[in-house]
């Protein structure tokens, strides 16, 4: 009896679940108090990748209040890199008729299509963050300078190295282009030092844990390194955990990417060397900017379809005034 | 008597199988490189081996009964997010104050969670008689998402607390070596002692072989298959919500995407180990044995510097070729028990379902 009562409460709990999301993307949709009146109950799409990650958590939030400010709604997808979500969020906005739609796009050849279909059909699109390999669809291509970003990294690192020892690398997802970008400008960096060598190099697919357990066992094989490069922060704080576990972070020198919050504090307190900062939050402002522009005059304002922002280096210098992806001037 | 004695030889040859592997692959990485025997190595890969090891356990359970669970890799997710939160301090709503629980209390809250997210999943399948591949897939899309919220996509990081607030200890107690070994090491030889004690000396082990081997004629004996069923799922939870308490406590972080997969390698190992995806066969020991071919293959891959893509082809391999050889010593077993006992009136099928029944006595 008592069994049968608990199934039925479950439905109340879901009702509720329910109506919490929908209260939820209400507030999300919100229009500004009219700044600007011609903008008013027009949509932006924002469609992201995948918001449990702090760094695209950011690039959405960041899109979101730039598009609320100017005053127009916002609908937020996430693909999670898959191209057959990507293209059924950009169906989606297309029956819904947005004004216009900010990509952060699944794949640099994939998203060729997806773009040209809400093009074609009269839906600008701003992409952030990643490109696609074709110019003339998207009216702007806004991303972030992986390799200056992580050659800069890879500098800073060298010198802590002082130009000599071994070291492992932790791989970003082999699907993904900026694992390869920040893995070849790492290297066109070391491996101009003929006394550094790279023992090991593993992926840890842009996740912690996998990094923490990857470098368990890396530091079996190869006890003696002195260095760490990771593709991206979360694979550097999974690699630092591990070498807490083995006390042994005073030898190694970990280099990271992305500039979280946790890598900040990470290399506040020398954890870790440095880490690049993504300009996410700057990039995310100028796509949504350049949409309202466009929509407004017909024309982004930008002298250019693909633009890149230069990424910052976070050392022990500007760590704590970094802050959700922004240094504090 | 004399069926009795084959069924227990048949019951060791399927062990000895994972147990053959899990040699052949100790050899193998101990030829390869001289640090995997090295003991400070065994440790690691075998506190590696406990997260998958503990979750495998629960997975048996289900898979006993012939269900699935997908949702224990969210709710690891999950689990560990709630123990974050709660370390990070909790607001009571209504109040501006924030309470600070001591760690046992969290520890408890993550182990509820999981058998709560349990208690849906056996509700589903038992009650509202869900498929268990459809209604845990649903709970691991749905479970994942609230551990999403619970932090609004945020990591929670720096959860050794604070000595005001009385709330420090989680990650040493559920980390550090007790007695030698990490936490987790013993929390898995614990529950396996439990979970096998559970199978072989309770009537609650019997009714689940029963009503995984046939579910009908188990209902029809008396035994209560909703309940047992429903309880699975929550054994499932519980084991899965204990494992992202320690995964959180080992990175010292709790982050949303935590445990995401876990849920595969769980019935790889369960499925290593000799259990079938059908129900009502299966053993304790051959899961803990499966769990460790599957981590001591995936560390040993790394500490040899096998090139990431041929380590999943190589799992990958490892697991079909274990239930392949399964299927076929399946087969022959099943022909020579019906050559046996053939006697008037008696089906094949007859032996086979007594042939698992003393298989459970060994488990």
């Amino acid at each position: 009896m008592f069994k049968k009562h608990l199934a039925w409460a479950v439905l109340p709990v879901a009702a509720v679940a329910l109506a919490a999301c929908g209260s939820s993307s209400d507030s999300k949709s919100d229009s500004g108090s009219g700044s600007a009146k011609n903008a008013a109950n027009k949509t932006m799409a924002i469609i992201t990748v995948d918001p449990s990650n702090p760094y695209w958590k950011a690039e959405v939030d960041t899109a979101q209040a730039e598009a609320k400010k100017l005053g127009y709604k916002t609908t937020v997808n996430a693909h999670n890199n898959d191209q057959t979500k990507q293209s059924n969020f950009i169906d989606a906005a297309i029956s819904a008729k947005v004004s216009a739609i900010i990509l952060d796009p699944a794949g640099a050849k994939e998203s060729i299509g997806a773009v040209q279909k809400a093009t074609s059909a009269g839906i600008p699109v701003f992409l952030v963050n990643a490109e696609i390999d074709q110019q003339g669809i998207a009216k702007s291509q806004i991303v972030s300078n992986n390799s200056q970003g992580a050659t800069l990294g890879a500098q800073e690192w060298v010198k802590a190295m002082g130009g000599k020892g071994d070291y492992v690398e932790l791989f970003g997802q082999p699907t993904d282009n900026n694992a390869k970008v920040r893995s070849d400008a790492y290297h066109g960096v070391i491996d101009q030092y003929p006394d550094l060598h790279l023992l090991q190099k593993e992926t840890a697919n842009w996740d912690r844990q996998q990094g923490k357990q990857k470098m368990e066992i890396m530091l079996q094989a190869h006890p003696n390194i002195t260095g760490v490069i990771a593709g991206n922060d979360e694979m550097a704080l999974g690699a630092i955990q591990a070498l807490k576990d083995a006390n042994k972070l005073s030898q190694v020198k970990v280099l990271g990417f992305d500039g979280n919050n946790d890598a900040a504090a990470a290399v506040a307190n020398g954890e870790m060397v440095a880490t690049a900062l993504q300009p996410i939050v700057q990039g995310s402002t100028m796509a949504v900017d350049q949409a309202d522009q466009y929509l407004k005059t017909g024309k982004t304002g930008a002298n250019a379809e693909k633009q890149a922002i230069n990424c910052v280096l976070i050392t022990k210098d500007n760590a704590a005034k970094l802050h959700d992806f922004v240094v504090a001037q | 008597m004399l069926a009795r004695l084959k069924a227990n030889r048949s019951a060791i040859i399927a062990e000895g199988r994972a147990l053959l592997a899990l040699v052949i692959i100790v050899v193998f990485f101990a030829s390869m490189s001289s640090r995997f025997l090295d003991t400070t190595n065994l440790v690691i890969m075998t506190r590696h081996v406990a997260f998958n090891a503990i979750l495998a356990l629960g997975m048996l359970l289900v898979i006993l009964n012939g269900g699935i669970d997908l949702s224990v890799g969210s709710t690891v997710g999950l689990s560990g997010m709630v123990a974050g939160y709660l370390l990070k301090g909790w607001e009571i709503p209504g109040t501006h104050q924030v309470a600070y629980p001591s760690v046992w209390v969290v520890i408890l809250v993550g182990c509820l969670v999981g058998m709560l997210v349990g208690v849906v999943n056996g509700i589903l399948v038992a009650k509202l008689n869900v498929a268990p591949f459809i209604a845990t897939l649903g709970m691991m899309y749905a479970v994942r998402g609230l551990a999403e919220l619970v932090g609004n996509g945020q990591t929670f990081t720096q959860l050794f607390g604070q000595k005001a607030l009385g709330n420090t200890g989680f990650v040493s107690t559920l980390h550090d070596n007790v007695l030698g070994l990490p936490f987790p090491i013993w929390v898995m030889i614990v529950l396996t002692v439990l979970c096998s004690l559970y199978l072989t000396r309770t009537p609650f082990g019997r009714w689940l072989y029963a009503s995984g081997s046939n579910e009908r004629a188990a209902a029809l004996s008396g035994v209560p298959v909703k309940r047992v069923q429903v309880r699975i799922y929550v054994l499932a939870g519980l084991c899965a919500g204990i494992v992202g308490l320690l995964l959180t406590a080992d990175l010292s972080a709790a982050v949303p995407e935590g445990g995401s997969g876990y849920e595969l390698n769980a019935i790889a190992a369960v499925v290593i180990g000799g259990a079938a995806l059908s129900g009502g066969r299966g053993t304790v020991r051959g899961t803990i044995i499966g769990a460790f071919v599957i981590g001591f293959l995936v560390d040993g891959l790394v500490l040899i510097g096998v090139s990431v893509f041929w380590q999943e082809v190589i799992k990958g391999a490892v697991i079909i070729v274990a239930v392949v050889v399964d299927q076929a010593q399946q087969r022959l077993q099943k022909r020579r028990t019906a050559k046996q006992v053939s006697g008037p009136g008696s089906s094949p099928a007859a032996p086979a379902a007594r042939s698992e029944s003393t298989v459970m006595t060994r488990a």
